[in-house]
């Protein structure tokens, strides 16, 4: 009647008026509301309500689980990805569903190698870094053993609250070459030998758990180093921070979409992610935060200016660890309990034992 | 929209002919003039999507995007994500972040003692007793910048408010405190590593706790604190059902500690790296009221410290000289000051110097149930200034053991002329015997 059946066929995401997207923060989730986010509310009508997080998939399991699900869509590391998907708590993605490069290439042949998972669809190619402030350090760092060095390097370091990425660096800075680290990591020795490594700085550590709390270590100099999303970094610089990167041994990793299942807005989801992974939409993303985009046929609309700061030119490749996804997806139950566990456990007496 | 048509047809259907049929007829016309708009706006919408194609990439893609994007940020069951859409200016505030700092903590703990005590007949013949120590209930929290924490203890033989005040933290991360509050004293926040302490704590110079307000701030290595204290925490100098030694009012002894400033300045070498030393020092002056004579005299003591934290290594060595001038009435011993807590009192000398050396070394954990391992040695001593006075002395040697919420401390204390030690007294008198009290302290805290 009157032809309103075409409003539920051709635009699900009519059918309601608000999309619940998961991500992370600061200039990260600004480049995604600019980049796609904004222009599909533009062009569907539909609200997003971008709601952040800092990784896991605790909170999907628990919604998954009781059916009570309210992310529709969530930005994930590709290892979280993984076992979430293994977990049964993710819709599998068809491929083909997504769209084709302007050219016609089909998504399958557009995606960069390992961006594409059976429940997950790349966005990004993020790195994580080291960053100091050059006005905070008598000395800059010129090697992430440095890091390391709190002798000839001293002040406060800042790192992730998660294992991954710091124990592969504990590995790397004790001279473990960077293609035996996941083999030595893979055994008890080779876990004892990277928290031993972070033990010798643990007193020294300020832990952070999102991305903008990184910065605002260096920003505040309350650290003289951190570890930190590079693609933050330029968004700092802008607003008047000195901060410098040091590239050696980043930690690259692809960051994807995924949806839970058990969700009442599957197929919005699914257009949504179909919207935001578009040739275009991932281009006009890393031109608001340089982070390579996951499909080639971005990289032709990314600016000059922006292609020389991403984390994958080939100079900065040249040290770069890949952040094993599959064996982060195996292993990270394990050794987070023994994280944990290592966190809970001082090295220094504690000025306030419980009385 | 498939709701709204078939409420349209539902309307046609159910209209009945009536003398109202040409209203209806201009109601369904309009109604079929504003589908025919969303259909065309849907087109419109349609349209849109195609050209999605390099034009994109110029920036900005709409006057709307040049708006500095500030992200809604709310737990996912958080009511204000409800009404929230991208592009709101909300508090960052993620669910772990609420998960992980509530405004207010309720915590608390519940610990037991076992004890065996060579001085006391019917501990010897029991080999030992064991019993509550104490079940505590703890309150902190921070709403913008106003801070609250409360303590309250129950024992078995006395009920008391360990601590209980209200701050302000201002934008340099100093606080302004008002209530009762730590006297900002020598070695903080404690004297000792053990749970029984050593003979700061005896005397009300260290752990002490007083009704006022303190001032303390942070400047990179430096610390510092000013507080004044009307008088003690309960004002009321002859109540002893409270947690720190003050001077109470029992018997002949009628003094009250009043108007008490304190002074302390830290400074720490190494701040922030693996191996920090603090070394500072602390004042304290205040008037000693007496409810008999009803004047007030005078007490000062000077503390400086060393806080030495290297590695798995914590040396901590101090000095005290304390000096307390109370106005009795005619025929009381001035050689003296009471003080008392947990339900009890006991002399101490007026005029002493204080040695405290600590030592404590963190180990590794060898097996997976043990979070912390802390073992230590705490000496400390009491040089009364009175002639031939026993000096007091305290050696406690032990571990501290954390295991998820228990926390387990293992002392082997050794005394001498010491307060609870038997005989043993503070002031002049006493015994010169050693003493002994083995006390495994077991706390679950939440």
């Amino acid at each position: 009647m009157f032809g309103l059946g075409m409003f539920g066929l051709g635009f699900p995401a009519l059918a309601q008026n608000s999309l619940n997207v998961v991500s992370w923060d600061g200039a990260y989730v600004k480049s995604q509301i600019i980049g796609f986010i904004r222009p599909w509310e533009d062009l569907t009508g539909s609200r997003v309500k971008v709601i952040e997080y800092s990784g896991g998939i605790e909170e999907i399991r628990r919604q998954v689980r009781s059916w009570n699900v309210s992310w529709d869509v969530v930005d994930l590391e590709l290892f979280d990805a993984t076992r979430a998907c293994e977990e049964g708590l993710l819709e599998t993605i068809d491929p083909d569903s997504l769209p084709p490069a302007p050219d016609g290439t089909p998504a399958r042949e557009d995606f960069i190698s390992g961006s594409l998972t059976p429940c997950g669809v790349g966005n990004v190619v993020g790195s994580t870094v080291v960053s100091y402030h050059r006005d905070r350090v008598a000395r800059a760092p010129e090697q992430l053993a440095d890091f390391f060095n709190l002798k000839d390097f001293p002040g406060r370091r800042g790192m992730r609250r998660s294992p991954q990425g710091n124990l592969e660096w504990a590995l790397i800075a004790d001279g473990v070459p960077r293609e035996d680290v996941y083999r030595v990591l893979s055994t008890e020795e080779g876990l004892d030998r990277a928290f031993a490594v972070l033990t010798q700085i643990k007193p020294s550590i300020d832990w952070w758990r999102s991305g903008e709390e990184a910065i605002r270590l260096l920003e505040t100099g309350q650290v003289a180093m951190s570890s930190v999303y590079s693609g933050r970094i330029y968004d700092a610089v802008a607003r008047g921070e000195a901060l410098e990167i040091l590239w050696d041994h980043q930690v690259w990793f692809y960051d994807v979409w995924g949806v839970p299942k058990n969700g009442r807005h599957t197929e919005q989801a699914l257009d949504f992610i179909r919207f935001a992974t578009s040739t275009e939409s991932l281009a006009r993303q890393a031109n608001h935060i340089p982070y390579g985009p996951v499909r080639q046929s971005s990289m032709q609309l990314v600016r000059e200016e922006v292609r020389q700061i991403l984390p994958t030119t080939p100079e900065r490749l040249a040290t770069a660890i890949e952040l094993d996804a599959q064996w982060w997806s195996d292993n990270t139950e394990r050794v987070n309990i023994r994280f944990q566990r290592w966190l809970q456990r001082p090295v220094m007496v504690p000025r306030d034992l419980p009385r | 929209m498939n709701r709204f048509s078939a409420v349209v047809a539902a309307a046609l259907a159910a209209s009945p002919p009536s003398a109202a049929a040409a209203e209806d007829e201009a109601t369904v016309k309009a109604l079929l003039q504003r589908i025919e708009a969303l259909e065309a706006r849907l087109q419109q919408l349609e349209a849109r999507e195609q050209p999605l194609t390099p034009a994109l990439q110029e920036e900005p893609l709409t006057p709307a995007l040049q708006e500095e994007p500030v992200v809604q940020t709310a737990p996912a069951e958080s009511p204000e994500m409800t009404d929230a859409v991208s592009g709101s200016e909300r508090i960052t505030m993620t669910a772990e972040t609420l998960a992980r700092e509530p405004d207010i903590d309720i915590g608390g703990a519940l610990r037991f003692n076992l004890v065996h005590r060579d001085f006391v007949d019917s501990s010897e013949g029991k080999r030992g007793e064991s019993g509550l120590d104490v079940f505590r209930l703890n309150v902190d929290g921070k709403i913008d910048n106003i801070l609250v924490s409360a303590e309250y203890r129950f024992y078995s033989y006395m009920d008391t408010i360990h601590h209980g005040w209200l701050g302000y933290e201002f934008e340099d991360a100093s606080q302004l405190q008002v209530g009762i509050h730590q006297v900002p004293f020598g070695l903080l926040p404690y004297a000792a590593h053990n749970a029984w302490f050593g003979v700061p704590y005896y005397l009300g110079l260290a752990d002490d706790y007083d009704m006022g307000i303190r001032y303390q701030r942070q400047d990179g290595p430096w610390a510092s604190h000013l507080a004044f204290y009307k008088n003690e925490e309960l004002n009321s100098a002859g109540d002893l059902d409270r947690y720190s030694l003050d001077l109470v009012q029992v018997g002949e002894q009628q003094n009250e500690e009043v108007n008490q400033f304190n002074a302390r300045l830290g400074y720490t070498f190494g701040l922030g790296s693996g191996c920090e030393t603090e070394l500072g020092g602390s004042g304290q002056w205040s008037e000693i009221y007496n409810a008999a004579t009803d004047r007030r005299g005078d007490h000062w003591a000077a503390a400086a410290h060393v806080d030495s934290r290297c590695g798995r290594w914590n040396l901590q060595l101090q000095g005290i000289r304390y000096v307390y001038d109370p106005i009795n009435p005619a025929g009381v011993d001035s050689a003296a000051v009471r003080v008392g807590a947990f339900g009890g009192s006991y002399d101490i000398a007026s005029e002493a110097d204080v040695a405290v050396a600590n030592l404590a070394y963190n180990f590794k954990p060898s097996v997976p149930w043990i979070d912390q391992l802390t073992c230590y040695n705490d000496y400390s001593r009491l040089f009364k200034d009175e002639p031939d006075a026993i000096d007091s002395q305290i050696n406690t040697i032990g571990c501290a053991v954390g295991s998820g919420p228990l926390f387990t401390y293992i002392d082997y204390i050794l005394a001498r002329n010491m307060a609870f030690f038997g005989d043993g007294s503070m002031a002049a008198g006493g015994s010169d015997e050693w003493r002994s009290r083995f006390n495994v302290n077991i706390g679950f805290y939440w």
